[in-house]
């Protein structure tokens, strides 16, 4: 029986920027909880004892949120130069067959159970994926993998490489090898072990999600409250209206005529109304205050942001600890967005702002636009142009 | 202060015992020993230096009861002899102690013409000749009749080969608590030693007697009486008491400080009500509006009480008085109309426990401010509010002062009702809000503190200045960066710095200055100028507003803070970042200091 499990942790994710500023991608939250958390209660439910979380890019984020988990051994590793090369942080720990999960992909605990009881000594989970070619792309041949190929341009194969294996300890040396050739990644250890004639099985993943861009965020977090039930642990004034599922987390208070559709999650010590108007689907952290007759429709509201009276915020994500007042709109609607030089036209999308803004009454900000961490926004500006963190526009 | 442990039930003793007393060994870490009954017979191993000596010197026993201890040394040196458990004359009686006994040298006298050798220097041996001495038939009558006679603080545990199946323990002013488990139970000064084992305690109260088997917890009052006793249920978790990834419990805590700031303001505050709100106790106590209000504390809470001071002056304008809870016990002036607001992180500390008493008695209003519910403090004081910071490891304080210097301020606003309106009310809780996404800023700056701690390692002498709320946190800053780094520092209020400290200045004495953009900034830039004749490095912690301090300062450690009152809990952190780096780089043991326990449970 498998009982340990690796978690890388350690990557930025630059493409998720702003919000990698301050944390690893892992820490991304999804419904309230990091990415990470949802790998290791998966892990911990399908049966693995300890798990061995490799961190590094900004790895006190990652040890302060897990503070209360046990049995898990943190291992920094110094430079994120690959996922080969993090496995090998992980070498002093483990002398049996073992477990191998990216922290920043959402995996079901179904899944990582078969994973660990399927028979063959080397196995990979793929998933069918309808955009692969910016995957591994996995090519099967009785279901086991006969190649595997890093973001090919031609694609014959609609499954795509999870990042989540199982190895026999002997992995280590392989990759030691090939690491002393400039060979980091484990696409590449394995397309190697493949040519050498080594069986790698497969397993098809039920439930994988990755976020890569900011405005993932919002369909991810849309997916997974999809699941929820309704659960009330803080208080409702009077002539509140909740309805469908929504939760609401302890010492949170909802004042009067505020009206909530859900699928909605609101976190803990949270402070919304009166009059407040939340609808499908949204997520507010932990901490939040929103003040009265503000609308928040389809977002994502991280911890700790103060949003003041009379906002309009749609289909948009909103970093933690970013501060708004008064009559704040966004401006939803076709935008063609920018990451790191990529390019993506959306249908309808809001805005994405950094963690800790400063923004002062009556902004509006109009469809796409990316407002990095720790910008501050005089009154009556009209948002036009993304903005690079640490700016401020007066 | 030391630890005590004590175990009977089904596991390894040996292995239980040892592996609790690495979570008391804060209390004290200057030798350890355990005493086991195997085979009815009394065995005891003791070891001066840090646990894993002792751990390495102990051969592998198959025991299921003993007894455990980790000493901070106070009467007699540091050696096996002087290390527990003590033994009695005849090596079937063994006793562990934390505590002071006064008359030990009289009962010394008493017992040496009785016949009784003596082997250690310690107060804590005569404990296990009176039991000897009056021991017939029950450890438990011999107990008894063993604390009549002593004077003095103790928490104890006893171990006898004439009653193999039980331990007896003991409690007057040092902390005591049982932990029952299934088949086993437990004896130990703190439950963080515990809670891997069982959440569920009983919390002895001064001049009671447990006596514990592997299936049974008797409680007995001072008169022998058998009584009854609720049992709490801990909701720490285990994990919270270890390090997590984290080199140092010091960086884990400070790290944890966005949370535990969340945790002391959580449903106490509400910026749509515009209200403050705390237990009924405590709220019918302010009720009362005091006259005057007296603060007592020792160490990093003297220091949160010196800030609280401040606050309560400048926004309710109530006089409040501060005092070392040692000096008050004995010299303060007690005065019926004023309220009495005690603070004390593990709610133990003697001298603290001792004024609050001496208050209470002279018929003042008691508060306690505190970390630990159900510790003694809570149960002396008439109201009690917890900073719910969590468990506190590292010896020097970080999460826990900042969560009192909030405590005291949600404090000083509730006794600011006549004084201030509701709108500053709201601007003040807004301020609050956003302390932990301050905090949080601060934490991210982490590297550049490190590089202004290079700066000071190799200094023999460092100065903080600073002038209103930031004086005490100068005081704050040095004390951290002595008592872990074990340079030598001072705090100052910068405008003293002329009236003497000033000959202490040379080019090789770095001066941390606080600079808050309040009225008296002109001034504060004016100290460091005057610093900076004398050729001394400046190190500036200013608002990230100030556009000005780079004219003025070598270095600038930066603050995000709208409030000049509250900005101190950000600078706060920068203090104990730059103290914690200072200290690694020097090699020291961080979560150790020399000398130095967590909670001072001894006059």
């Amino acid at each position: 029986m498998i009982k340990k499990a690796v978690i890388l942790a350690a990557g930025e994710g630059k493409r998720l920027k702003p919000y990698t500023e301050t944390m690893p991608k892992v820490m991304i939250p999804v419904a309230n909880k990091p990415i990470v958390e949802y790998v290791i209660d998966s892990v911990f439910k399908s049966g693995i004892e300890e798990i061995i979380l490799i961190v590094g890019y900004r790895k006190e984020t990652v040890m302060e949120y897990l503070r209360e988990k046990e049995n898990i051994t943190y291992v920094t590793q110094d430079k994120q130069l690959g996922t080969a090369h993090a496995l090998l942080y992980a070498r002093d720990y483990i002398d049996e067959p073992f477990i191998i999960l990216a922290g920043d992909n959402i995996i079901d605990d179904k899944s990582v159970s078969r994973l660990i009881h399927s028979e063959s000594k080397f196995s990979l989970m793929i998933k069918e994926h309808p955009l692969p070619s910016k995957y591994g792309v996995v090519f099967l041949k009785d279901n086991k993998v006969e190649r595997i190929v890093e973001k090919p341009l031609e694609i014959e194969s609609k499954f795509i490489s999870t990042g989540i294996y199982k190895f026999p300890p002997m992995i280590f040396d392989e990759i030691e090898k090939l690491t002393s050739h400039g060979i980091y990644d484990l696409t590449s250890v394995l397309q190697k072990l493949i040519s050498q004639g080594i069986e790698v099985d497969t397993i098809v993943a039920e439930r994988w999600m990755d976020i890569v861009y900011p405005w993932d965020i919002l369909y991810v977090n849309g997916e997974m409250i999809h699941d929820i039930s309704s659960s009330i642990s803080g208080s409702i004034e009077k002539n509140v209206t909740l309805k469908g599922n929504v939760s609401i987390g302890r010492d949170s208070r909802v004042y009067a005529g505020s009206y909530i559709q859900g699928p909605v999650v609101i976190g803990e010590g949270c402070e919304i109304g009166p009059n407040v108007c939340i609808y499908p689907s949204t997520v507010i952290g932990d901490n939040v205050v929103v003040n009265s007759f503000s609308e928040i429709r389809n977002s994502v509201i991280m911890d700790e942001v103060h949003i003041g009276s009379n906002a309009s915020i749609s289909n948009s994500v909103i970093g933690k600890g970013s501060i708004i007042n008064s009559h704040f709109s966004i401006i939803s609607g076709k935008a063609k967005m920018e990451v790191e030089g990529e390019f993506k036209e959306l249908e309808n999308i809001g805005a994405i702002i950094g963690e800790d803004c400063d923004i002062s009454s009556h902004v509006a900000i109009e469809p796409g636009r990316i407002i990095g961490r720790r910008c501050s926004i005089d009154s009556f500006k009209r948002v036009i142009k993304d903005i690079p963190s640490e700016m401020k526009v007066m | 202060m030391c630890g005590i442990f004590g175990y009977t039930g089904f596991r390894n003793a040996r292995n239980v015992i040892l592996d609790c007393l690495k979570k008391l060994d804060y209390r004290g870490y200057d030798s350890a020993g355990i005493g086991v009954i195997n085979k009815d017979e009394l065995k005891i191993f003791k070891e001066i230096g840090e646990l894993g000596l002792l751990e390495k010197k102990l051969p592998p026993i198959d025991v299921n009861i003993g007894i455990g201890h980790t000493r901070w040394a106070t009467h007699g040196e540091v050696s096996i002899k002087n290390a527990h458990p003590q033994v009695s004359c005849n090596g079937d009686i063994a006793v562990v102690h934390n505590g002071i006994i006064e008359n030990f040298k009289k009962l010394k006298e008493e017992l040496e013409e009785k016949g009784h050798r003596f082997i250690s220097q310690t107060d804590t041996e005569v404990i296990v000749h009176l039991i000897e001495e009056s021991y017939k038939d029950s450890l438990k009558d011999a107990v008894f009749s063993m604390i009549k006679k002593i004077k003095g603080s103790y928490a104890l545990a006893v171990l006898s080969t004439s009653e193999p199946d039980i331990i007896v323990g003991a409690r007057q002013e040092s902390p005591l608590v049982v932990g029952i488990g299934d088949n086993e139970n437990f004896l130990t000064s703190d439950i963080t030693a515990l809670l891997k084992y069982t959440n569920r305690v009983i919390y002895l109260e001064d001049g009671e007697i447990c006596v514990l088997s592997k299936n049974s917890v008797d409680i007995f009052n001072w008169n022998g009486k058998k009584i009854e006793k609720e049992i709490h249920i801990v909701d720490w978790n285990v994990e919270a008491a270890e390090k997590g990834g984290f080199p140092h419990f010091m960086l884990k805590e400070i790290y944890e400080q966005p949370h535990s700031l969340h945790q002391t303001l959580r449903g106490r505050i509400s910026e749509i009500e515009r209200s403050i709100s705390f237990e009924d106790k405590v709220e019918s106590l302010l009720d009362s509006y005091p006259k005057v209000v007296s603060i007592v504390a020792c160490g990093t809470s003297f220091y949160a009480g010196m800030i609280g001071k401040y606050m309560i002056e400048q926004l309710s304008g109530i006089p409040t008085f501060l005092e070392l809870a040692s000096e008050y016990r004995y010299f303060g002036v007690r005065d019926k109309t004023s309220l009495v607001v005690a603070i004390t992180q593990s709610g133990e500390t003697a001298d603290t426990l001792g004024a609050l008493r001496e208050a209470k008695n002279s018929g003042c209003n008691t508060m306690v401010i505190t970390n630990v519910i159900g510790s003694t403090a809570t149960r002396i004081a008439d109201a009690f509010i917890l900073t719910r910071s969590g468990p506190e490891i590292g010896v020097a304080a970080t999460k826990t002062f900042t969560s009192q210097i909030v405590v005291l301020f949600l404090l000083a606003l509730k006794l600011s009702r006549k004084t201030i309106n509701p709108d500053e009310l709201s601007r003040y809780l807004s301020h609050l809000r956003e302390l932990p996404r301050n905090v949080r800023m601060v934490l991210e700056r982490s590297e550049e503190i490190l590089k202004v701690a290079e700066k000071i390692k190799d200094s023999k002498s460092v100065f903080f200045i600073g002038r209103g709320v930031n004086y005490p946190l100068s005081l704050e800053g040095a004390l951290k960066l002595k008592e872990i780094s074990y340079i030598h520092a001072e705090g100052f209020p910068a405008g003293e710095l002329k009236h003497g400290p000033f000959a202490l200045l040379t080019e090789k004495t770095p001066v941390i200055a606080i600079v808050t953009m309040d009225k008296t900034y002109d001034k504060m830039i004016a100290n460091i100028g005057e610093v900076k004749a004398r050729h001394s490095p400046v190190i500036a912690i200013a608002n990230e507003k100030d556009s000005e301090i780079e004219k003025y300062a070598d270095y600038v450690i930066r603050f995000p803070s709208d409030s000049n009152i509250l900005s101190c809990i950000p600078i706060a952190v920068i203090l104990q970042l730059l103290a914690y780096h200072t200290a690694n780089l020097r090699g020291c043991e961080i979560d150790k200091p020399r000398n130095l326990a967590k909670s001072v449970t001894v006059e």
